[in-house]
């Protein structure tokens, strides 16, 4: 007892006010301009919040500790003590209000719609109607949207919106005007549309009870405000306007600050959360049926060609088999969905995971018919041929219905793993059951719920697959085993 | 039918066949004897076209297989050799996926393009011959394996070749099966086939073949009528193997 008092006391003391870090977290993926890896120096993080941080921990007396995590999981983060506050452009929403409490704000932003040069429909979200507008998940703008009724696609990163844009994969994108001045105004192929609109406000999150700190932050704010240091910063990066100038005098000046926020986020309703995992069911099933079905014919021909063909086609099905096997497939669905458009070949989500997934399968499924194939004893063949046939139709009529019959079970088995690798489609903006659980538990914070209900999505998908497998399978042994039988009793 | 000469065989150097040379004439039956590694089974296998010749050659009718053939050349006449001879093999190799009647048309319809409906009229015909009527619907796993023998039988028999060859029919038999396939052959060769069978026992061959041909090394140390090859064996070798087989 009085070891631990000693040590507590000598710790207070050599650990200065000054030493106490202030650990902050963001999402630095794509996450220019509020915080974001430096691309001069890519293990170095810059942005205005970084810069804002780093003058908040000063203020504060504190060393600044900044934790790179990731932006849906954010508030469960906090709650989890991955760090002690969120600095990542945060709107104080009222689901976030259930579980976090804010600071004072320090930023207005406002929304603005980016459209490509060429466009000359959209003038406002109000053209948008039978356009799709793509943005972040779980957002001002998205609730926005929602609310709208304007059919949105969530993106994980702004870069991934824009570029989809570019690629007349959406029609416009909504954003919060930080990153619409750090992304549009550098291209020469975007244009705003209309003025920003719509008003919210930043704050930083902390944990429920941590009043103490909320205190030590809401005078850090302040004082990086009275001092200029946060107007310097945001002249600095081009987002200092007259919103500013009006929440910095109102700070300035003692008032409560109020944003009067025309948009509170709609209450989680279970039965739409519902009916949207249906829908995300529903793509999963067409991506991991769509995808099965391109592994099953190019494996075949990977296959052949690895075991018999000339010594070129041999290697390049060997590279191709190595090269899909050996890298993951989520780096191939990302370079299938974002390098493919730099040579013309822009494809949807749906159909990039559809295809990527079942280029990758074709590679697991031609040594499933490789095995399978070579399992067939060479007397099969020189039966075939000795009645005549030439090698395709031995191949067609005699070997293959053998080879498929051995490779059945490991097929279905790979079958029920694609189901579940359909969830890597997230990365790429598609609304399957993974992504449908992560956005609507992030916007309600029902993890535990959510993740049974999509988990019996998972099952009720899976279960009668391999309940049809095993029957199949059994179908094609029984029918020789009653035959055995009989002929025991004969 | 069938003539060979001076076949030479050869894998990795060695050579299996050493210089053969034999005829059958048109309906009768050649047995083919000899201890194991003796070359019997590769002779069958060059004699339909499974393994390339290396020296020599192979005639039957007007078809010559010679070695200074190009490949694509040789492959061409190897198919239509195989046009005229049947092949039973040692271990059948029937199709496990396809039932017995299956396995029987397969090659007809596919190959020869005849009509289903017929194929399978010639089919329960053949089925009928070798005694398996009431199993057409069955596959082959379910069968004995004297059955599963009647069905190569039929199988082969299905594309009409002029000519028959099996690899040790007898192995997998028990002695009253084999006395049953006997039976089975003579008359198919009474009806008019020319058949050409490896075996290692002499009983089986006894009655059923007309010459017999006894090798060893790769090389045919005696030939002639089965009577004068059982009974009075010129050859040493040939005596003690016939001794030893008796």
């Amino acid at each position: 007892m009085i070891a631990v008092t000693l040590a507590a006391t000598l710790f207070s003391f050599s650990s200065a006010r000054a030493q106490q870090p202030l650990r902050w977290g963001a999402d630095p993926s794509g996450g220019a301009p509020y915080v974001f890896n430096d691309p001069n120096h890519p293990d170095q993080y810059i942005g205005y919040e970084k810069e804002m941080a780093d003058a908040l921990a000063a203020a504060m007396g504190r060393r600044p500790e900044f934790v790179p995590s990731d932006w849906e999981t954010l508030v469960s983060a906090l709650g989890r003590g991955s760090f002690d506050v969120i600095i990542n452009g945060l709107e104080p929403t009222a689901d976030r209000l259930k579980q976090i409490q804010f600071s004072k704000p320090y930023y207005i932003f406002q929304l603005a719609l980016t459209v490509r040069n060429s466009e000359q429909q959209i003038h406002s979200l109000a053209d948008c109607r039978n356009r799709v507008v793509g943005t972040l998940g779980n957002t001002a703008a998205s609730r926005l949207l929602e609310k709208e009724g304007v059919p949105l696609r969530g993106y994980a990163d702004p870069v991934a919106a824009y570029r989809d844009l570019e690629l007349k994969r959406i029609d416009a994108v909504l954003m919060d005007v930080p990153a619409e001045v750090f992304y549009v105004s550098k291209s020469k192929t975007l244009k705003r549309a209309g003025e920003p609109f719509f008003r919210g406000t930043y704050n930083i999150g902390l944990r429920k009870g941590d009043d103490a700190l909320k205190a030590e932050v809401d005078a850090g704010i302040d004082k990086i405000i009275r001092d200029g240091t946060l107007e310097q910063i945001l002249r600095k990066w081009n987002l200092w306007n007259d919103a500013q100038t009006e929440l910095q005098a109102q700070i300035r000046a003692g008032q409560n600050v109020n944003v009067a926020n025309e948009l509170t986020s709609s209450s989680f309703n279970w039965r739409e959360a519902i009916w949207r995992l249906a829908r995300a069911a529903v793509v999963t099933v067409l991506v991991a049926f769509g995808s099965m079905i391109i592994a099953l014919f190019l494996g075949l021909p990977l296959a052949v060609g690895q075991s018999k063909g000339p010594p070129w086609l041999r290697w390049l099905c060997t590279i191709y088999i190595e090269f899909f096997r050996g890298t993951p497939v989520l780096v191939q669905l990302l370079f299938l969905y974002f390098g493919l458009p730099t040579i013309g070949l822009a494809m949807p989500g749906w159909l990039t995971a559809l295809v990527g997934l079942g280029l990758n399968y074709a590679a697991y499924e031609s040594q499933v018919y490789r095995a399978a194939l070579e399992a067939i004893p060479r007397g099969q063949w020189e039966a075939a041929y000795l009645l005549g046939m030439n090698p395709l139709l031995a191949f067609r009529r005699i070997i293959l219905p053998q080879a498929f019959r051995i490779a059945l079970p490991p097929m279905t088995n790979d079958f029920v793993s694609l189901f579940k690798d359909t969830s890597v489609a997230y990365a790429i903006s598609v609304w399957e059951l993974a992504t449908a659980y992560r956005e609507l538990a992030n916007a309600s914070g029902q993890f535990l719920l959510l993740g049974v209900a999509v988990s019996l999505f998972y099952l009720a998908m899976s279960l009668p697959m391999a309940h049809l497998a095993r029957r199949l399978e059994r179908r094609l042994q029984r029918r020789e085993a009653i035959q055995a039988v009989e002929a025991e009793i004969v | 039918m069938i003539r060979v000469e001076n076949l030479i065989k050869q894998v990795n150097g060695t050579r299996i066949l050493r210089g053969v040379s034999f005829a059958v004439a048109p309906q009768t039956v050649l047995g083919v004897i000899g201890a194991s590694g003796s070359g019997k089974t590769t002779l069958l296998r060059c004699l339909n076209g499974l393994e390339r010749i290396d020296g020599g050659l192979i005639e039957c009718d007007s078809i010559r297989l010679e070695t200074n053939l190009s490949a694509h050349e040789y492959a061409r006449r190897v198919k239509e050799l195989r046009r005229k001879i049947g092949t039973v093999f040692q271990h059948l190799y029937l199709f496990p996926h396809l039932t017995v009647l299956g396995n029987i048309i397969e090659a007809p319809v596919h190959v020869l393009r005849v009509p289903r409906r017929k194929a399978e009229s010639e089919a329960s015909e053949l089925l009928n011959a070798v005694g398996l009527k009431e199993k057409a619907r069955r596959y082959p796993e379910s069968l004995s394996g004297g059955e599963q023998q009647r069905v190569a039988i039929a199988r082969a028999l299905a594309m009409h070749p002029a000519l028959l060859m099996f690899d040790e029919p007898t192995s997998a038999l028990d002695p009253k099966r084999s006395a049953g396939l006997r039976s089975l052959l003579r008359g198919f060769v009474e009806r008019g086939h020319t058949m050409v069978i490896v075996s290692h026992s002499i009983g089986f061959l006894e009655g059923l073949a007309d010459n017999l041909l006894y090798m060893e090394g790769g090389e045919v140390v005696e030939s002639g009528e089965t009577d004068q090859i059982l009974n009075s064996p010129k050859d040493p070798r040939t005596m003690d193997f016939v001794e030893q087989a008796k």
